[in-house]
């Protein structure tokens, strides 16, 4: 749960369904340092994730990596050249959900609710990804924890040479907790 | 290596097949490694008092860590040779915490023989009762 976002009226969520968000660059190509660091915190061992030969043997041109790793590939950086540094008293870094912090709605809070991704193209040593995040769905909803929206986000990602390598499906319930009466953007 | 690693095709496997299970102590340093690693950098998942706050009893693992530990089961089930076509929707249903240890486990639904897919309904556990629920669908070689 989160206790930001951007804030809008419903309107405003309205305006963007259908819409392409944003577009990502992840902050780091594929490479078999970042897979090991991975594979590492999850006891996961596959030689077709650290051993080109077995890899092929599998069928992949070379090593590849783990396929929800697109998620990771996906993210882009948190600081790079050119931005500003990091001071006490700013917003810490928060992994980017455009319809979380892209999108705005009348609403304090949000968690996931679902997620789902669906894979294509691997990913072999050395692909680079960007990230296509689509708002699809927006559903109002009154829930235990609060009145809101489930909204629905959709990413395509896409390697280098613009194959689909995977789509995933995030939905997010965004809403305001009971005491705080919904109020479309008018506080 | 955990669950036998071999390579299964689709001739091996049945609906009612049932996968083994991993159990994975969750520790902070495993999860700031696992943030580090991921790039999921939200505080929940490596700040107990910002976790706290959200209502969690303390610091708790990150979808990507869920949907990893689903990637590495299936992967030691089926061997190099599958292919994980799809993974979700995956439903979330309690914190996993620090402290936790979080079983990792999955059964065979259904078996499509001539595609070659297979789904399989996945699930993490814990002393507190099922966490996360997550669809998934793979495929095998015929041989």
């Amino acid at each position: 749960m989160t206790g930001w976002g951007k804030i809008g009226t419903w309107e405003d969520t309205q305006a963007f369904l259908g819409k392409v968000i944003k577009i990502s660059h992840g902050a780091d190509a594929v490479e078999m340092g970042s897979i090991r660091r991975w594979l590492e915190p999850k006891e996961f061992d596959s030689p077709i994730h650290t051993d080109a030969q077995a890899a092929k043997a599998a069928g992949y041109k070379g090593v590849v990596a783990p396929a929800t790793m697109a998620f990771t590939y996906g993210i882009p950086p948190y600081w790079q050249p050119g931005d500003e540094s990091f001071k006490f008293g700013d917003e810490p870094c928060q992994i980017p959900i455009p319809v979380i912090f892209d999108v705005p709605a009348p609403c304090s809070l949000s968690f996931a609710t679902s997620v789902e991704i669906e894979f294509f193209e691997p990913m072999l040593i050395g692909d680079r990804l960007s990230c296509s995040h689509k708002l699809t769905d927006i559903t109002r909803k009154s829930l235990s924890v609060g009145k809101g929206a489930f909204l629905t986000q959709e990413d395509t990602y896409r390697n280098q040479r613009s194959e689909i390598v995977a789509i995933a499906k995030l939905v997010i319930f965004r809403f305001n907790p009971p005491d705080k009466k919904e109020n479309d953007g008018q506080q | 290596m955990t669950g036998n690693n071999r390579n299964r095709s689709i001739t091996d496997i049945s609906p009612g097949d049932v996968l083994h299970t991993i159990a994975m102590p969750i520790t902070l340093q495993r999860l700031v490694m696992e943030a580090g690693a991921n790039r999921d950098l939200s505080l929940i998942h490596h700040d107990r008092e910002v976790a706290q706050k959200t209502g969690a009893s303390d610091t708790y693992a990150n979808t990507f860590f869920l949907m990893g530990m689903f990637e590495r089961l299936m992967r030691e089930w089926m061997g190099s040779t599958g292919c994980i076509c799809k993974l979700g929707p995956m439903k979330m249903m309690a914190f996993n915490v620090v402290g936790d240890t979080v079983n990792f486990g999955g059964e065979v639904i259904s078996v499509q023989a001539e595609s070659g897919r297979v789904e399989l309904m996945l699930t993490a556990h814990t002393e507190k009762g099922l966490t996360a629920g997550c669809e998934a669908i793979i495929e095998l070689p015929q041989s």
